[in-house]
């Protein structure tokens, strides 16, 4: 097992390999991933991909937290209202 | 150029099974997963190192035949691909996450196998974090092999319920309750009907002892009625069939109200012999009956393609499996049959979340005397115009506006999304770069 680490908003979130950043963040008590375009926040929702609730910016592209591995180093950020629409 | 002859879309049970059994019938195939592992969500795979969840020895077996076909069979499998359309000119278009860009590919043929979603009911505070669907909660425990922390909920409507409360007991957390707006223990109903799929009641049956041996109140006849913030987390509120009502203070609420098709934004189906690409859908994406089934239909959705491609005809057992288990589908939506009536919803609570729009917003936009269609209510209002493409919301609006006008035709939600790729929100900019054709096959 691996004690690597991503950035989330600059803090560091450990993970374990193959793990979503979702997965990570949720283990870390991170559950709202920051403010959505809509107006309520962000987070883990369907698991699967497909209700676009968790996205997030890995470093800077706009990705589903529960789709994305985990990745060391990589800075995870909110996504920001103004970049919020891809 | 060189093309496949089959692209399937989706790793799950109905895409592997379709992949084997086209490769089986002498057709090349190539897979695109989005995700870095096959499995789907039945079949989550759990990362490296963990112990995973408890399994029924028949599911283990299952996947382990399963997943040593298709790593016999020559496929190639493009993982962190997400599948976005077929272009005017019948190229299949993904994006490669992993190498950034969009990618132009041929096929003779697509098989979409994109899954299930879970139906969701809008209620107060149904967006608030710590809020998921029960199956997000479930996969999630698959996938790190460990159950969600804290004090959670399920509420909603069918057997998934039990079965993801089974599995957090199994893995040391069992939820506070069960909230079931059904009542498959009422009097009057048996369960015979499911010896059809002995399968399923196996299953049921070891789901419901595990859940009992722990403990886990089942209210049956029963709703959620709201979320909101508590100082200890979130207080949910249950209501039960004689009106009474009880708080839950909780850290996570999993709502699940069944499952339907993932075909928002799919690509029609195509499925004459001279279709160019042909695309068919197999699984749960093309009619939710579940993992089995949709194994199943994976391989018959192989054995239509290739006799479309001239690869001859062939058959298995699969049609007949599929009719047990359409029939057993049939009683468990008997046997769960909401014998409570559905709550009134607050106009401030969020109906599209994409969008931040309310049921109050849909009853100011429908209350005019002309009646606007579904189209008109998401460009006007922006219901299902959002990046999940309607995937939660759009049947959601389509009920309520139904239910607001009486007497007026029934808005179905297909009527609200309409057919539109991309599947996913992707940059103009990716998509106008895709001009480059790949070869899928080396
Ligand atoms: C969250 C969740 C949990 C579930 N849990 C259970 C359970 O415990 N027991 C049970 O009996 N049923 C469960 N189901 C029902 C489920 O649908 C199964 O019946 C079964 O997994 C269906 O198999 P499938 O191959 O049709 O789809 P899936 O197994 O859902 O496979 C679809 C695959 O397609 C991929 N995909 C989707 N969209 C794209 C895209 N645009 N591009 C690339 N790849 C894509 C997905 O990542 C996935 O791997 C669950 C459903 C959901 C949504
Ligand atoms: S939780 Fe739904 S897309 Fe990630």
């Amino acid at each position: 097992m691996s004690s690597e680490s991503f950035f989330w908003m600059g803090k560091p979130i450990p993970f374990r390999a193959g793990e979503s950043v979702a997965a990570a963040l949720e283990a870390a008590g991170i559950l709202s991933f920051g403010p959505a375009p809509g107006g309520g926040p962000t987070r883990y929702f369907c698991g699967i991909g497909a209700c676009q609730c968790c996205l997030v910016r890995i470093d800077g592209c706009v990705r589903e937290a529960c789709l994305t591995p985990a990745c060391s180093g990589a800075r995870v950020e909110e996504l920001g209202a103004a970049d919020a629409k891809v | 150029m060189p093309k496949c002859d089959v692209l399937v879309v989706g790793g799950g049970p109905a895409g592997m099974a379709a992949a084997v059994t086209a490769s089986q019938l002498g057709l090349s195939v190539e897979m695109i997963e989005q995700r870095r592992t096959l499995g789907g969500a039945f079949f989550r795979q759990p990362i490296e190192g963990v112990r995973p969840i408890p399994q029924r020895a028949s599911v283990k077996a299952r996947w382990h035949k399963l997943s040593a076909d298709m790593s016999r069979a020559p496929v190639r499998i493009h993982y962190g691909c997400v599948f976005l359309g077929v272009d005017s000119d019948g190229f299949v278009l993904f994006e490669d996450r992993q190498v950034g860009e969009v990618v132009r590919c041929a096929a003779r043929a697509v098989i979409i196998a994109t899954g299930a979603i879970e139906k969701v009911h809008p209620i107060p505070g149904w967006d608030r974090p710590g809020v998921s669907t029960a199956g997000g909660l479930q996969v999630m425990m698959k996938e790190t092999g460990q159950a969600p922390k804290g004090r959670i909920l399920l509420a909603g409507n069918g057997p998934l319920l039990i079965a993801a409360a089974a599995q957090m007991a199994m893995v040391g957390n069992p939820p506070v309750a069960i909230v079931e707006s059904g009542d498959p223990m009422r009097p009057g109903l048996t369960g015979l009907g499911l010896l059809v799929a002995p399968y399923l009641l196996v299953e049921a049956f070891g789901f419901l002892r595990a859940v009992y041996g722990a403990g886990v109140p089942w209210l049956r006849g029963a709703r959620i009625e709201g979320i909101e913030a508590h100082a200890q987390g979130l207080q949910a509120t249950v209501v039960r069939r004689n009106g009474e009502r009880s708080a839950f203070v909780v850290d996570r609420v999993g709502l699940h109200e069944g499952i339907r098709s993932n075909d928002m934004g799919l690509p029609a189906i195509a499925d004459a012999s001279t279709s160019s690409p042909i695309v068919i859908r197999a699984g749960d994406c093309s009619e939710p009956l579940g993992a089995l089934a949709a194994e199943a239909d994976g391989a018959l959705a192989a054995r239509k393609v290739a006799a479309l491609l001239g690869h001859g005809q062939s058959r298995g057992g699969e049609q007949a499996l599929l009719g047990r288990l359409r029939q057993a589908q049939a009683v468990l939506a008997k046997l769960f049959a909401p014998t409570i009536a559905p709550l009134d919803v607050p106009d401030h609570t969020t109906l599209c979340r994409c969008e931040g729009r309310t049921i109050g917003d849909l009853k100011n936009l429908v209350a005019g005397a002309d009646l606007k269609s579904g189209r008109e209510v998401k460009h006007n209002g922006r219901f299902s115009m959002g990046s999940c493409q309607g995937r939660f919301c759009a049947a959601n609006t389509a009920e309520l506006m139904t239910r607001l006008r009486p007497g007026a035709p029934p808005v179905v939600a297909s009527d609200l999304t309409g057919q539109r790729w991309p599947l996913r929100p992707v940059s103009i900019a990716a998509l106008v770069a895709a001009t480059k054709v790949k070869a899928p096959v080396d």
